[in-house]
């Protein structure tokens, strides 16, 4: 049996960061791509160590808004 | 490969919109309906959340549109009353938007909740787990 953990992180604007634990199995792949086909583009995807070294940051916050023009 | 990603959040799927405005405590209506503005001008949506059904301000609704796949908020700015500011408004409906998708998604794939909070900074942090045999 091996354990499969997806750790999210969802900001108060809105975006999400994903961290898959571990060597992930089909399952998370499959979660992965689930979960991004309802949210959005992936602005950003590293391998983890990347990320514990702390070059993950430096994500530009973005909304749209469209509201009707007299 | 383990990897990290970050996604900018659109508002694609119906039913986790849905989810996230009676989270926040709205009542949506479904269905094409005008939402009201200045001088009685209107748009169409396909969400709609009445002024009245809120006791504040205008109407509000989501659009869908099909160039870019997702929900637009859509609203008479002039006219906005609410306690907090618009980006601020539709920050909040995002943030549980984007829950309200995991947590679906995680279910239909076998994956549990095996932590949730909410953080000091205001971020909900989630994790979920599978058992693989």
């Amino acid at each position: 049996m091996a354990q499969h953990s997806i750790r999210f992180r969802i900001r108060p604007d809105g975006r999400v960061e994903e961290l898959v634990e571990g060597v992930a199995g089909n399952g998370c792949h499959q979660l992965t791509e689930r979960i991004e086909a309802k949210l959005g583009t992936v602005q950003q995807r590293q391998p983890t160590a990347d990320a514990y070294q702390g070059n993950s940051a430096a994500v530009i916050p973005e909304q749209t808004l469209t509201t009707p023009v007299h | 490969m383990s990897h990290f990603s970050t996604v900018k959040t659109e508002l694609r799927d119906r039913t986790a919109l849905i989810d996230a405005l009676r989270d926040l405590g709205h009542s949506p209506s479904e269905g094409e309906r005008p939402v009201r503005g200045y001088r009685g001008q209107t748009v169409v949506a396909d969400l709609t959340i009445a002024a009245a059904d809120d006791a504040s301000a205008s109407d509000l609704g989501f659009r869908w549109n099909s160039t870019t796949g997702s929900y637009e908020l859509v609203t008479d700015l002039d006219l906005w009353q609410r306690p907090v500011p618009v980006e601020r408004f539709l920050a909040q409906i995002t943030q549980r938007y984007a829950l309200r998708s995991i947590l679906a998604a995680s279910a239909e794939e076998g994956f549990q909740v095996s932590e949730q909070r909410q953080a000091a900074d205001g971020s909900i942090e989630l994790v979920v787990t599978r058992w693989d045999g």
